[in-house]
């Protein structure tokens, strides 16, 4: 004899009653009275949960919770017992605590990355056109306004440009190159998917008397274009929300707070590996122009004294970007294979 | 609609002693339900989080009595995963599209924005619905219109206001909400206040802007002690500090924020016949609550989350107290018997929940 509260269909009343359990058939008794009487396989038995007393749902629609949050039904199925042991095993919840971060980092620091790079080789042209310029768009109405730079010194960033580009033997139509004048971002230059790549008006003139180092940063733009870095970025962000979206289901603000520094973590790794690979491109075409590593290396040394006066808008920059020291001594030490 | 349902005799605010609603469950149990349900999630590669969230709500409704009685979350995992995959679609084609075609991508945000009031009544209707107390379930009536007012519109000009109209838009909003949920064939009454909620944000705000001064302060004197220029390193460290001081900060202005809030709405909601509410919740007692929940989550890198939450639940029970009518027996679940064959078929196909949250 079972003692719990009958809940009738479909209405608030509720009747103090007992339950006797027969090997067949199941009858619920309120007041000495028998007021609910079913065989045992038309009676729905909830999941199990710590804590609270397993109920039995009938045909109508009417309930019987028993007052005991412990008591477990003998017929129950064993399925709805499993996850409440799992759950209370303490050695699964060890393994859980070990296999969670493990996971986490095999999911957002392979799987999402390998797919992202997949998805990258099977991108059309067409799309890396439009995303380009979809882009540039933009980035042109929000932070980038026509440059001040004269004619002059206008055409030498161009001339330096069509050199280099006609120098190693890359399609002039596809790779072109455009000087703004942008607060927003400082002395820095960029690169678009499509192989447009932008030269700041700041940049051009810190530069103007160091056309090498000039060279060596539209090379290493040049390298991004050509190893469709920022196509692998969106790719990367677009797989990473994917991936985000379908776990933050149940976990809350933790999950997302985690699983959001992951990706943004991941982003940055991300992006500091992409410009070592665009400096090594850079390295590796300098090179072919029969420069040296020493070359590059010195025209990044020509950074160092504006990167002090200002740490303030390349902070930014540097974020994303290895330390300058560092890469001028991968660019001193690199050798050509 | 039924003859059970007269009209009752009790007068608001008559001699009957409320109920004091209570969290039964504890941090130890909900730590294994929670770590076994992010293994299982991860190991499905997202699939299990729809048996997670049942499996969560069904513990912390099920844990939280009133009168003897539960509470039931009744959804099922498929429902759930049917509404998460089809956000979850839609997610992906946003995002897939704004990360490759940014100027489609505005477009389609523009587009999106008309989903928005329906995806909250969706929502809405579904948590009620899934929602039971003593064989009755919730509902919630709300309307495109409406929604879209209140949550889209208004919101919008508030901005233009510089934000002096928000607290009346969230009095709005909330209104919204509270008077659209029925509870079987009752539905609920609330007259709330702009006041209260001109009263909340006021003081949230000075709070969060004294705060904020003697942030800045101590904040500048570390950095000034330890900064060392043109090295990244020191900046990171003063960031290190910041994420969590900020963290801190922000959840404490939400607890008092937030309490303020509650005691309003439930001070002055009833279900008609069935129940009035009583909240008293501290300001203060929540605020630190919260603030102390945050921390111990950062510093013990997540893991104090099940402990943390059941924390919260429990306080929030505690300051909660439910006067009973005389009509809480007679209530009767209109929802199966009203609705016509084709409106339960309709309610079937999209009977899923939405939110991505």
């Amino acid at each position: 004899m079972v003692k719990g509260y009958f809940y009738l269909p479909n209405s608030s009343r509720v009747q103090e009653a007992y339950a006797r359990l027969g090997d067949e058939h199941i009858a619920v008794y309120a007041e000495d009275e028998c007021v609910f009487e079913s065989t045992l396989t038309a009676v729905n038995v909830a999941a199990h949960l710590p804590g609270q007393a397993s109920e039995l749902t009938f045909a109508d629609g009417a309930r019987f919770v028993p007052h005991d949050v412990a008591y477990r039904w003998p017929f129950q199925q064993r399925k709805s017992a499993l996850l409440a042991r799992l759950e209370s095993n303490l050695a699964l919840i060890l393994c859980a605590l070990v296999a969670t971060p493990i996971l986490l980092y095999a999911l957002l620091f392979k799987l999402v990355p390998g797919i992202a790079v997949t998805a990258v080789q099977t991108m059309p042209d067409a799309v890396v056109e439009q995303m380009g310029q979809q882009s540039m768009v933009l980035i042109e109405r929000t932070v980038l306004s026509p440059s001040e730079l004269s004619a002059q010194e206008q055409h030498a960033v161009f001339t330096l440009w069509h050199d280099t580009v006609a120098q190693l033997g890359l399609p002039a139509e596809r790779y072109r190159i455009d000087v703004y004048r942008s607060d927003h971002f400082g002395a820095n230059a960029f690169a678009l998917p499509h192989g447009q790549v932008v030269v700041t008006d700041e940049l051009a003139r810190r530069l103007a008397d160091h056309p090498d180092a000039l060279r060596a940063i539209l090379l290493h733009e040049i390298g991004h274009v050509e190893r469709m870095h920022s196509v692998r970025l969106a790719s990367q962000a677009a797989v990473a929300s994917i991936a985000i979206a379908m776990l933050v289901g149940d976990m809350d603000i933790v999950a997302e707070v985690v699983l959001g520094s992951g990706s943004a973590l991941l982003d940055l790794q991300f992006s500091q590996n992409m410009e070592w690979e665009a400096d090594n491109y850079a390295l590796m075409q300098l090179e072919r122009l029969g420069c040296s590593g020493e070359d590059f290396a010195q025209a990044l040394e020509s950074l160092v004294p504006l990167d002090e006066e200002q740490s303030q808008s390349w902070l930014k920059y540097l974020s994303t970007h290895p330390s300058l020291q560092e890469r001028i001594e991968h660019a001193r030490n690199h050798t050509t294979p | 609609m039924d003859s059970t349902s007269t009209p009752s005799a009790a007068e608001p605010g008559s001699q009957i002693t409320p109920s004091q609603l209570q969290f039964t469950g504890n941090a130890k149990e909900y730590f294994g339900i929670w770590i076994v349900n992010i293994l299982l999630t991860l190991l499905t590669l997202g699939i299990y989080s729809a048996w997670a969230t049942v499996r969560t709500k069904q513990y912390f409704y099920g844990h939280t009595v009133l009168d003897g009685h539960r509470f039931d979350y009744l959804a099922t995992p498929i429902q759930i995963l049917k509404g998460r995959l089809l956000a979850v679609g839609l997610f992906v084609i946003y995002s897939v599209v704004s990360g490759y075609l940014p100027l489609v991508g505005a477009l389609l945000a523009l587009a999106l924005a008309l989903l928005v009031p329906w995806m909250i009544n969706q929502g809405l209707k579904f948590s009620m619905r899934m929602t039971r107390y003593r064989n009755i379930r919730f509902a919630f009536k709300g309307n495109y219109g409406e929604a879209m007012v209140n949550f889209v519109v208004l919101p919008f000009f508030s901005i233009f206001t510089l934000y002096l109209l928000l607290p009346w838009v969230l009095k709005r909003i909330d209104a919204y909400i509270h008077s659209n949920i029925r509870y079987g064939d009752k539905p609920v009454r609330v007259q709330l206040e702009g006041k209260a909620y001109y009263k909340a944000a006021l003081l949230v705000v000075l709070l969060g802007i004294l705060v904020m001064m003697i942030l800045g302060v101590v904040l500048s004197l570390v950095a000034g002690v330890s900064m060392n220029p043109g090295d990244i390193g020191s900046s990171q460290v003063v960031l290190v500090l910041i994420v969590p001081a900020y963290l801190f900060v922000i959840s404490a202005l939400q607890g008092i924020y937030q309490a303020q809030i509650r005691n309003h709405i439930l001070n002055n909601a009833q279900i008609e016949d069935v129940a009035e509410f009583k909240s008293n919740l501290v300001p203060q007692r929540y605020a630190l609550i919260l603030a102390t929940n945050a921390a111990a989550i950062v510093l013990t890198a997540g893991l104090a989350f099940p402990w943390a939450k059941v924390r919260k639940v429990k306080a929030l029970a505690a300051a909660t107290q439910v006067v009973l009518l005389p009509g809480a027996d007679l209530v009767l679940d209109d929802a199966q018997q009203a609705d016509s064959s084709f409106a339960e078929e309709a309610a079937n196909v999209f009977d899923v929940d939405i939110s991505l949250t």
